[in-house]
């Protein structure tokens, strides 16, 4: 840990840092923005990795695998330059691109070489990738319930975790199985009822969603007629681009709206915030959180 | 299928992909896991443990020029199914890259454009401007007019930066390219 770092750091709070994502810095604002704001409820002091760039997300690996590796393994080298010992993901696609660059370099003399041409710095592979949910512990749920001012009583959630996240451990490093009793308690500690679904590990579309939207349009479909069959009334979920997906494709007329989890913190609380995030929904949640009083 | 023309054969294709993607392609007994998995299964022209089949075979041209390749998403639901350990998706990757290299005819442009417009903004910035990549990306493609009004509330709400996010060292960038030879 450097010097400069030290100083910034308030006695008695642990120091988290963060890999943001480009979509937590323009169409998910508000995901970071609640999210920081649970990370102060639990007494974290929230830092960004310093000049971050994008870990190239599906288009990179896509058409150019080792372009992906070398664009993901910049910021496990300014992890590695920053001193952190932990960097923790926030979106479910960056965590897997970051991990998987990870995985690469560990494995590849040649892919190493590379990056030391790039950035001029050795990679030791020190630094760990880790999904934000491994920030607190299974059980740690309990240290927002002191800061529940509102009951969220009306809101009947089906708790959509998309493709990657629920992925098995082997393959993504991050076991879903080990946090999922832990997620649903702390929605009901919300007081939202948490409604049993089947689709909660299906794919939205990712980015087809842009480039062939009809294709999305039918996964979404499929998601969303599953969560109405559930008697749900919104959809809580962890991912950046489920989200905008769900609450833009699709073509059933009865919408959804779909909350980021800590959004639901947010509410409540009673963050001042919170209702400028539920304006900001394609779909709007107003009419939802007004007729349960909860904004 | 329906064809006038024989199927060419490629011997070294299996090898190429086996070298450049790092997966065992013989292990595959086509049990059809991976496709009872993939959520894109019923929009692809040839199934995933087709595609795996193909390139046992060596059909290179018709692997290349297929739509399955451009509608991986890279969900993982084949990797978790499948018993023998093949990542499909850096298979897809590989396909993918291997068709763009050799020029072939791509069966789903819009997806190519989507991607080489995605990364164009990285190379730039470092980081995604989505703002400018759904305005230029539109433009290349044809116009989904039914997002704009989307757009348009994004825009408004304050969901979108209008000036780009960029990375302080830039230069990061442009030494990337030149190691990778984009």
């Amino acid at each position: 840990m450097s010097k400069a770092v030290k100083r910034t750091i308030p006695v008695g709070k642990r120091r988290i840092c963060i890999y943001p994502g480009c979509s937590l810095t323009a169409s998910s604002r508000d995901f970071a923005d609640s999210l920081f704001q649970m990370a102060k409820m639990a007494g974290m002091w929230v830092e960004e990795l310093k000049d971050w760039n994008c870990c190239g997300a599906s288009p990179a690996h896509s058409v150019n695998p080792e372009y992906a590796t070398l664009l993901s393994g910049r910021n496990l080298i300014l992890a590695q330059k920053q001193g952190v010992e932990d960097l923790y993901v926030v979106c479910p696609s960056c965590y897997i691109r970051l991990k998987e660059a990870k995985h690469k370099l560990a494995n590849d003399e040649q892919m190493r070489d590379k990056l030391f041409q790039a950035y001029g710095t050795r990679y030791t592979g020190e630094v760990k990738v880790r999904f934000f949910l491994e920030a607190i512990e299974p059980g740690d749920e309990a240290i927002f319930e002191g800061h529940m001012n509102r009951s969220l009583e009306g809101l009947n959630a089906v708790i959509y975790y998309g493709c990657l996240m629920s992925r098995p451990e082997r393959v993504t490093g991050f076991d879903l199985k080990h946090y999922e009793s832990s997620i649903i308690k702390f929605v009901e500690n919300t007081g939202a009822k948490v409604r049993d679904w089947g689709a909660s590990s299906r794919c939205c579309g990712s980015h087809l969603a842009v480039s062939r939207p009809e294709l999305a349009d039918r996964l979404v479909d499929r998601i969303l007629d599953a969560a109405i069959q559930a008697k749900a009334n919104c959809v809580v979920t962890f991912c950046p681009l489920c989200q905008v997906n769900l609450e833009m494709r699709g073509t059933a007329k009865n919408r959804l709206p779909v909350f980021f989890i800590p959004e639901l913190a947010g509410f409540a609380s009673g963050e001042v915030k919170a209702e400028k995030w539920a304006r900001r929904h394609l779909v709007n949640p107003m009419p939802l959180l007004k007729i349960n009083r909860i904004l | 299928m329906n064809r006038t023309e024989p199927i060419r054969i490629q011997a070294g294709f299996m090898n190429e992909v086996t070298e450049r993607s790092g997966q065992m392609f013989n292990s595959c007994f086509q049990c059809r896991s991976c496709s009872g998995g993939c959520p894109m299964a019923e929009e692809m022209d040839y199934l995933p443990n087709e595609i795996i089949r193909m390139v046992q075979l060596g059909m290179k041209q018709e692997v290349l020029e297929s739509q399955s390749i451009w509608f991986c998403v890279g969900c993982l639901a084949c990797v978790s199914e499948c018993p023998n350990g093949i990542s499909l998706p850096e298979m897809m990757d590989t396909l993918r890259q291997i068709a763009l290299e050799e020029k072939v005819t791509v069966k789903e442009p819009e997806v190519v454009a989507f991607h080489q417009e995605f990364l164009g903004q990285v190379k730039r910035y470092g980081r995604l401007y989505e703002l400018g990549f759904m305005a230029r990306y539109r433009m290349k493609s044809l116009p989904a007019l039914r997002d704009i009004p989307n757009y348009m509330k994004f825009l408004f709400s304050g969901r979108l930066s209008i000036l780009p996010e960029k990375i302080n060292k830039r230069v990061d960038m442009k030494k990337l390219n030149e190691v990778c030879h984009v």
